[in-house]
């Protein structure tokens, strides 16, 4: 019987190989799609869940209810630890986690690995198992050192790295260590990643740093004993905030701080580490956290496209079965019953959809890397052979069959045979299900093209806003960590002087927007001014800053070598010095440090050092005291990519040993948009493919639907209807349909992305044009689908269409 | 074998029944060869459906081989229809993705028969109406008479007591028609199948033993031959 049915199913199957190939497209694209996509979501939600305690691990964070703003950091003062340590019985183990880079030398061998400085519990609490050497206690000596297996690879080669010695130089003078012990790599999806494990207490200034409960610049990790619970013990730590922060927070309360519903204006909190990933908020967390709307986006693009697939698979099936009817209705008659009929239409959905299937899974191999570089995703088609995806996918596709197969089967059952055989059931139109399944279709697809649309429009927006300073002109160099950055400033300096085509060479500690390496450093300051709080963002700088950035003084000058005393001077823009009190701020004195007060030289006009994603906030630049991490050069507009060029070859000239990462600072800007550029990809993608899918359907179904107007269209060409106007008519339904569904998405499309934009302190407004535009671009492209078959109709022959009636 | 007891079959249009069948009885027995004649719209194929299961009358009794059809569930109606009866119709009503052979096969295959048996019965079925060498033809490959042929082939597959065929010669020629006819007379004869026919031509309602006319859905006469 199988045999038989698998025949007729063929058969079947190629007798209607038009619409079965284009139903096999479109579902193919979209479980393509639905694959890429749900492994992505799932491999986010896989982050961190390899850790076998992960729901017991917490980071800290200290939440400041200020008098304008909650201001949340992750930063801990070194002494907090084992301070907190002694203080509560609820804590199993305590980790802090700081940061450092060195040059790692064995034999004559040197490399760059970065370090982690932890407490010996970082092993315990965290799932990094050790595969070689001390698993008991490895960092049980202040010269122990644990490596990662790549790191093992990397230095040693093939030889046991346990018990050896190697030579770290991390701050300023080489010293030895010993490799106690070799741990597993880190999976990708772990938000804490390390090449060498040092105990804290080798972290730079390590002894000043347990003296002081200001100097916040590590993360904690706690995790809480099995019967404590995480909200209580939060409660719990507040008695040791007010007693370890008294200053603090008597400053905070003179300053007008807004206490909290707890009566609390400084609190210490607990992050669950299992949120870590997707906690964006919070700055300074490990790894790269990814925002839940984004994975959310994909998730739902992923679900739309596999509705709007099935929906397509659905109205495809309904109307090739309606073409069958009398071969049901012949069935009947030979004794078919009920089940042997679904059953024989079961078989025919599976095998289309066995095809698409497996087309799918092809196309996906085939387009996943251009995924991953789009959408920095991490997967590989390998995960799909995990049980979960197994499972998940086999009963997708045993629904997805049922209902696009059964569907139709039983819509087809339910006419009455004589009716069938005598052709009395004139292939009647399942016009009210088919309805409103086109218009689901076409909803989603409008749905996603308004979302595309308000993204390109933020991001251009994004793009061309004027920053204040000049950023078309400017190269960005970041100096790296072989070279000392003012030195080479210096050095590089000198290098370009007399290039015609240079304007000005700077330097500065922090970069403007992203650059290639990638990193952004943020140090915020606070003192207290004419008895109130002030905190201001400090930008370490070298001579020329302002003219090399092309930023505008309003009041006083900028830097200069003729002034010996502008060692401790500082400039200042308008927000800072609107918050000391406005007018004639140049040449007063700003006592960031008691004991040396600083000149206000210069007040520059207000320019957008961060992301137009928050608000211009106040910025003190200085002289001294801050490393140059990046060199500046402006240049002449004229030969841009030469004098690009040129640069480069003066860096390399003149530093061989450092890499070149220079970029335009344009460049640098429109990376701090990735993720919206990429928010934007995946909503243009999801548009396109919806759309494709979309059409593939009213394709087909406009497709029938002429097939059975053939008679109408004749008589009515007869009687001398023109083309434009049959055109039109035939047309005219569907419109009508493409238009209801755009109406319908409109409002939730408008919702959404209010939503998104809310996240910009710099937006546009949603404008009526964009939902005009949408509608147009929906429409249009239903029309020019449905005109296909309008025009192939209205132009046949009338005389043909009516003799084979 | 068969019996209609005051069979009524009528469609509610607007306000008033539209009476297809009206009060018909109709007693027929094992081996008869019945043609039915009328005029178009008289009720003929309705009769015929009803008679065959496809179609239920409104009221009315109806006895096949013993048994009320009209208290029966429609699963055990269709056990019946599948045991009993064959069907023949003036489209042929082939389907068109299968070959001669499937299209023969196919009734054997919902009544779950084994495949050898079924290799055995249609070959033994081809080889009776000549047209083994037709076997892997599709049907649009056939001529209409062809085409009948196979579909009468396949009517009487599954050893049917009763064969039901409404204008089983309507669209053939008159040659091809009465190959049909003498197709039918030797069915009826050798093996016999009781026959119901509907048609429009007097020389082939003669092949029958009884003719029965109709008229706005009654009997208006019979004529034994
Ligand atoms: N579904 C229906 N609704 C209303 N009238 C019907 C329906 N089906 C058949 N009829 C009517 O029943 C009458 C008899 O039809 P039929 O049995 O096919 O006649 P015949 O086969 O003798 O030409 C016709 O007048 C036809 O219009
Ligand atoms: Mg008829």
């Amino acid at each position: 019987m199988l045999k038989n049915y698998l025949k007729t199913a063929w058969r079947n199957l190629w007798k209607g190989r038009v619409f079965n190939i284009m139903n096999i497209i479109g579902l193919s694209v979209a479980v393509a799609c639905c694959i890429m996509l749900f492994l992505t979501v799932y491999y986010e939600f896989s982050y961190d869940k390899f850790h076998t305690n992960l729901d017991k691990i917490h980071q800290l964070y200290f939440t400041k209810n200020g008098a304008d703003k909650v201001e949340k950091s992750t930063s801990m003062p070194a002494p907090l630890t084992p301070a907190v340590k002694a203080e509560y019985q609820d804590i199993k183990y305590i980790t802090r986690m700081g940061n450092g880079g060195t040059i790692v030398r064995y034999g004559n061998k040197q490399i760059e690995e970065s370090i982690r400085f932890v407490d010996q519990d970082f092993l315990k609490m965290f799932t990094f198992p050790v595969v070689k050497g001390d698993n008991a206690s490895p960092l049980k000596d202040l010269n122990n050192v644990v490596i990662s297996e790549f790191v093992a690879t990397a230095i040693f080669g093939k030889t046991n790295p346990v018990g050896k010695s190697i030579e770290l130089n991390y701050s300023g003078e080489p010293r030895s260590f010993v490799v106690s012990a070799v741990v597993k790599d880190f999976p990708q999806n772990s938000s804490i990643n390390f090449d060498l494990l040092l105990r804290f207490e080798n972290a730079p200034e390590y002894q000043a740093n347990m003296k002081s409960w200001d100097h916040h610049d590590h993360n904690v990790f706690v995790q809480l004993n099995d019967n404590v619970k995480p909200a209580v013990f939060d409660a719990r730590l507040q008695s040791f905030v007010k007693k370890a922060f008294k200053t603090t927070i008597a400053d905070m309360k003179r300053d007008g701080a807004r206490p909290d519903a707890q009566g609390n204006v400084y609190t210490l909190n607990l992050l669950p580490f299992a949120y870590n990933h997707f906690d964006t908020e919070l700055v300074g967390l490990e790894g790269n956290s990814v925002n839940k709307t984004y994975v959310m986006a994909l998730l739902a693009i992923g679900i739309f496209i596999l509705v709007i697939a099935c929906i397509n698979f659905v109205n495809l099936s309904v109307a090739r079965a309606f073409t069958r009817a009398r071969e049901v209705g012949v069935r009947k008659t030979l004794g078919a019953n009920k089940w042997q009929l679904l059953s024989q239409f079961w078989i025919e959905t599976l095998l289309v959809c066995l095809f698409a299937l497996v087309l799918g899974i092809v196309i996906a191999n085939f387009a996943l890397p251009g995924f991953k570089a789009t959408f920095r995703s991490q997967i590989s088609m390998n995960m799909l052979l995990q049980p979960v995806q197994l499972a998940v996918i086999t009963g997708l596709f045993i629904l997805i069959t049922i209902i696009a197969g059964l569907y139709p089967a039983l819509l087809m059952m339910r006419y009455k045979t004589v009716m069938v055989l005598k052709g009395t059931v004139n292939t009647v139109k399942p016009g009210k299900v088919r309805n409103i399944l086109l218009v689901t279709q076409f909803s989603l697809s409008s749905l996603l093209i308004v979302c595309t649309l308000v993204t390109w429009q933020q991001i251009d927006y994004l793009k061309s806003k004027p920053l204040g300073y000049s950023k078309d002109e400017v190269v960005s160099i970041p100096v790296g960590n072989s070279v000392n950055g003012a030195r080479s400033l210096e050095l590089f300096r000198n290098q370009l002087n007399g290039e015609p085509d240079v304007v000005a060479v700077s330097g500065a500690y922090d970069n403007m927007g992203s650059g290639k390496d990638g990193s952004t450093r943020t140090s915020i300051i606070g003192f207290t001014y004419k008895g109130h709080d002030i905190h201001t963002n400090i930008q370490g700088v070298s001579y020329d800053y302002a003219k090399t950035m092309g930023i505008k003084l309003l009041e006083g000058r900028d830097f200069s070598r003729e002034f010996t005393t502008d060692s401790n001077a500082v400039v200042v823009n308008e927000k800072m010095a609107a918050q000391l009190g406005g007018k004639n701020v140049v040449g007063t004195y700003l006592p960031m440090d008691d004991k040396k007060p600083s000149l206000i030289v210069g007040v520059m006009k207000n320019f957008h050092f961060r992301s137009l994603r928050s608000e211009i906030e106040p910025l003190t630049l200085v002289l001294s005291g801050y490393e140059m991490n990046y060199i500046f050069v402006k240049v002449r507009p004229q030969n841009l990519s030469k004098t690009f060029s040129m640069i480069e070859r003066k860096w390399k000239q003149t530093f061989p040993n450092a890499d070149f990462q220079g970029s335009w600072v344009n460049e640098n800007t429109e990376r701090q948009y990735k993720a919206e550029q990429r928010l934007s990809t995946i909503f243009i993608s999801g548009a396109i493919i919806a759309i494709i899918i979309s059409c593939i359907g009213l394709l087909a179904i406009s497709f029938m639907i002429m097939v059975q107007r053939t008679k109408e269209i004749g008589i009515r060409k007869v009687l001398g209807a023109n083309i434009a106007g049959l055109v039109l008519l035939l047309s005219r339904d569907f419109l009508k349909l493409v238009l209801l569904a755009a109406l319908i998405a409109f409002p939730l499309a408008w919702w959404l992305m209010s939503k998104w934009l809310q996240s910009f302190v710099y937006r546009i407004d949603i404008e009526w044009w964009i939902f005009a535009l949408a509608a147009f671009i929906a429409v249009g492209i239903a029309f020019i689908t449905v005109s296909f078959q309008s025009i192939k109709a209205a132009l046949a022959n009338p005389v043909r269409s009516l003799r084979s009636e | 074998m068969l019996s209609l007891q005051h069979i009524s079959k009528y469609y509610q249009t607007g306000g008033n029944k539209a009476y297809v069948l009206n009060d018909l009885s109709l007693d027929i027995d094992q081996g008869e060869f019945v043609s039915i004649m009328g005029p178009s719209g008289s009720g003929k194929s309705t009769l015929l459906n009803i008679i065959g299961m496809l179609d239920e009358p409104t009221n009315g009794y109806h006895y096949f081989m013993e048994q009320p059809v009209h208290q029966l569930k429609e699963k055990q109606r269709s056990a019946l229809y599948k045991q009993y009866i064959g069907f023949v119709f003036q489209a042929y009503h082939l389907i068109d993705e299968l070959t001669v052979y499937e299209n023969i096969e196919t009734p054997l295959i919902y009544q779950n028969i084994k495949g050898a048996e079924r290799k055995a019965l249609v070959a033994d079925m081809l080889d009776r109406f000549n047209i083994v060498g037709k076997k892997d033809l599709f049907p649009a490959q056939l001529s209409g008479g062809q085409q009948q042929l196979v579909g009468i082939a396949r009517a009487l597959i599954g050893k049917p007591k009763l064969l039901l065929a409404d204008e089983p010669t309507g669209n053939l020629n008159s040659k091809q028609g009465e190959e049909i006819m003498e197709l039918f007379s030797k069915i009826n004869k050798e093996d016999g199948v009781t026959i119901i026919q509907v048609t429009h031509s007097e020389k082939n309602a003669e092949y029958g033993s009884r003719i029965i006319n109709l008229l706005d859905g009654r009997i208006e006469s019979t004529t034994t031959l």
